[in-house]
């Protein structure tokens, strides 16, 4: 029992400080004009990050999660693959660990990158008739419980990228001195593979997704079908005029420099290409990175419901001249 | 190159060379006239503009020591490469009208002066940036340009970058890239020193600082005038031959003085003057001054608040955008850089230099222009064939544009005087009304 409190106490002193590291890293990198967005995104995805664990600890909250996320995507498009979704962050980290060593990234040739996209609904509509097909549909039974260990657990690869690196759950393949480790998608790897395949499996899928993603900036998300479910929402032309958050490009501002395009994790090259207005495109995640580093004054802004939230400008100069 | 007996040249050196710092003086003396309350800080602008002094013996004396010097025509040359190769680059087209009538002999007299005038004080080796450097960068941007190159090839060492017409497409910038790589390597050979990670974030550390100090006399301008087109001008063309760390603190001093003069409103000229813009081909110290003297000389009087020239404005606009720190991304920022975010007339698209019409309403409409000179030298095709592209847009946004087309020589002062006060007679009714 003591331990107990002991160890909560223990997870929140590791929670506070993660979050006091954030806010140094913010207030570090405050004078830096173009990492501004970026360090905000970091600071939010760790916040997230913990957000998320303790809806672990309450795996029904999980549903009501991915509903959340997806009704958000109407109004916010993706923005939970940039800045709230814990493997993206992850992923993010490795980048980091890239940029340290000072690695270069290599980029996909960009038809490939459009051929990935497609990709990620074919494996989306695979994921949403995979239920069916391994089960006939038992009306009987509790909605909930078909979709948390029923025949419609599939679907929860759909929210697999929210999970933690440390779960609140035991699971005895991955339970290390205790620590209960998991990873996105290795809950799904060792419902399907075989008993004795299983950690080598588990191996080659971290090993890969990891491996990827240091040599190509978020590798995974590129094809992620949780990207899929939130991406399809901009995909339709009904609802093109929905994303209240949205990145607008001013046409007279541009000398299309091409920052904008090479600084995108996601290589999407709508920004650049597009003659100006909304940018509306079920590639991209809302990371703002070009929104920072795009060195004209109000070239490209970022609008939530009509209004300018962030935009682009004059990174040179410093701070106090804002 | 046309085989010219020594002693012409002398004779021709040394007359040209005094006229030639005679008119540097003047131009200053006329530029202090012109306007009230000049900037103290300007001083420091006057003194390194003058071809034949300080910064003269400043190069020889690094050469000396064994540092090299890199010439370039066009500002598609990476100025980050070859600071970072610890060389010193040099800006060397030449502004010369006396120079221009000697280039005649080598290349007819249709060519644009710039050309011709650079190729006459290669003959009489009138110029002394471009006599100290040691390789000079030719980028193929006009016929001109690609022509030069091959006529001083003859006397000096010349790096010829062939640069894509069309910029947005993927091999365009891969080309771009793998001819900066060629010439990284020239540099290096020339040079003895290699171009690491460090040193070449270091480089482009050094252009970000002066991008920012740049600007920040742009940003200034926006406002009532507190500082005449010609000395921001002077300000900025003094970036071509310059030191760079030193270029970028005498331009912030200059800046915080104007910040200060603007505060106590203290303008350089009536607010109420007509603001001009310039754009067309580059206009180059010191003979070539003739049109913005003009212009601000003229009564009534207009003010040159910006322009869209590669010898001023275009020079130093656009920093280097880098992602990562890792060589590879430094490298593609540079090669970016320098050939999609520039807006020179020599690229095309589907939609016409679309780039360029884009920026020029930016600062039609930021910097609050009345009336705009369209410049252009005789000779200077794709300046020229623009025109009407442009005018169209400008049009559209009721701002009147005029077109001015003169060539490398003293003559048609007198001519251009009245167009010019036409001109501004004109924007003054507008502003009145």
């Amino acid at each position: 029992m003591v331990w107990a409190i002991v160890g909560e106490i223990l997870k929140l002193m590791v929670l506070a400080g993660l979050g006091l590291a954030g806010i140094l890293v913010i207030l570090l990198w405050m004078k830096d004009l173009t990492r501004k967005a970026t360090y905000l995104r970091l600071f939010i995805q760790v916040v997230s990050l913990v957000a998320i664990y303790y809806l672990f600890t309450y795996p029904i909250w999980l549903l009501a999660a991915l509903i959340v996320i997806l009704a958000m995507t109407l109004v916010i498009g993706r923005f939970f693959c940039g800045w709230l979704c814990p493997f993206g962050f992850y992923l993010d980290l490795v980048t980091l660990l890239r940029k340290a060593f000072k690695i270069r990234y290599r980029n996909l040739p960009e038809k490939l990158n459009r051929a990935l996209h497609v990709l990620r609904y074919c494996l989306l509509i695979f994921f949403l008739i995979l239920p069916f097909l391994l089960t006939p549909i038992n009306p009987w039974q509790w909605p909930l419980s078909l979709f948390l260990s029923g025949p419609f657990k599939p679907i929860r690869v759909l929210i697999a990228p929210l999970t933690p690196l440390i779960v609140p759950w035991t699971e005895e393949l991955t339970a290390i001195n205790g620590v209960n480790l998991s990873y996105p998608y290795l809950d799904q790897i060792i419902a399907y593979s075989s008993v004795d395949l299983v950690w080598i499996f588990m191996f080659i899928f971290v090993s890969l997704t990891l491996a990827s993603s240091f040599f190509m900036r978020r590798f995974w998300c590129r094809f992620c079908p949780t990207g899929a479910s939130l991406a399809i929402v901009n995909k339709f032309k009904a609802f093109k005029g929905v994303p209240a958050l949205h990145i607008y490009k001013e046409e007279e501002k541009c000398t299309k420099c091409g920052i904008c395009k090479r600084v995108c994790p996601l290589q999407v090259t709508e920004v650049y290409e597009q003659k100006g207005g909304k940018i509306n495109t079920s590639l991209c995640m809302l990371c703002f990175r070009c929104v920072e580093m795009c060195p004209y004054e109000d070239c490209l802004k970022v609008k939530f419901a009509g209004k300018t939230v962030f935009k682009s400008r004059n990174w040179l100069e410093p701070p106090e001249s804002e | 190159m046309l085989e010219i007996p020594q002693k012409e040249i002398e004779e021709l050196q040394k007359s040209i060379k005094t006229s030639s710092q005679r008119i540097i003086a003047e131009n200053i003396e006329r530029m202090k006239k012109t306007s009230q309350n000049r900037p103290e800080a300007m001083q420091y602008f006057d003194e390194i503009s003058n071809f034949f002094g300080q910064r003269e013996k400043e190069i020889q004396a690094a050469k000396e020591n064994g540092k090299k010097v890199i010439g370039y025509f066009c500002m598609f040359a990476p100025t980050e490469l070859i600071l970072a190769a610890d060389a010193i680059p040099v800006r060397v087209s030449s502004g010369w009208y006396d120079a221009a009538k000697l280039g005649d002999r080598i290349v007819p007299v249709e060519v644009c002066p710039i050309i011709r005038s650079t190729i006459g004080a290669k003959m009489i080796s009138l110029s002394p940036y471009l006599e100290l450097s040691d390789a000079l960068i030719n980028v193929t941007t006009c016929d001109g340009m690609t022509k030069l190159g091959e006529i001083l090839s003859d006397s000096k060492p010349v790096w010829t970058m062939p640069i894509p017409r069309v910029k947005d497409s993927a091999q365009a910038t891969r080309f771009w890239r793998e001819e900066l790589l060629t010439v990284k390597g020239q540099i290096e050979a020339l040079t003895g020193n290699k171009i690491t990670g460090k040193k070449l974030k270091a480089a482009i550390e050094l252009t970000q600082k002066a991008t920012k100090a740049f600007r920040r006399l742009q940003e200034i301008r926006k406002g009532a005038p507190v500082i005449m087109g010609r000395d921001a001008m002077l300000v900025n063309q003094t970036y071509m031959w310059d030191d760079i760390t030193r270029w970028t603190e005498k331009t912030e001093a200059l800046c915080d003085e104007l910040e200060k003069k603007a505060r106590e409103k203290n303008w350089a000229c009536p607010p109420d003057t007509p603001r001009v813009m310039v754009t067309g081909t580059p206009m180059i110290w010191p003979d070539n001054w003739k049109v913005p003297t003009l212009i601000e000389e003229a009564k009534p009087q207009g003010v040159l608040i910006a322009d869209e020239l590669c010898s001023s404005e275009r020079l130093l606009y656009d920093p280097v955008g880098v992602d990562e720190w890792s060589m590879d991304d430094m490298f593609k920022a540079i090669s970016e850089r320098y050939l999609m975010a520039s807006t020179c007339p020599c690229f095309t698209s589907k939609d016409g230099n679309e780039d360029r019409i884009n920026w020029l309403l930016t600062k039609v409409k930021d910097w609050n222009i009345n009336g705009v000179i369209y410049y252009v030298v005789r000779g200077c095709m794709l300046y020229a064939m623009e025109y009407t592209r442009v005018k169209r847009v400008l049009d559209h946004l009721n701002i009147p544009m005029y077109y001015l087309d003169t060539d490398y020589t003293r003559e048609d002062v007198g001519q251009l005087k009245t167009r010019v006060e036409a001109f501004l007679e004109m924007l003054t009714a507008r502003i009145d009304i």
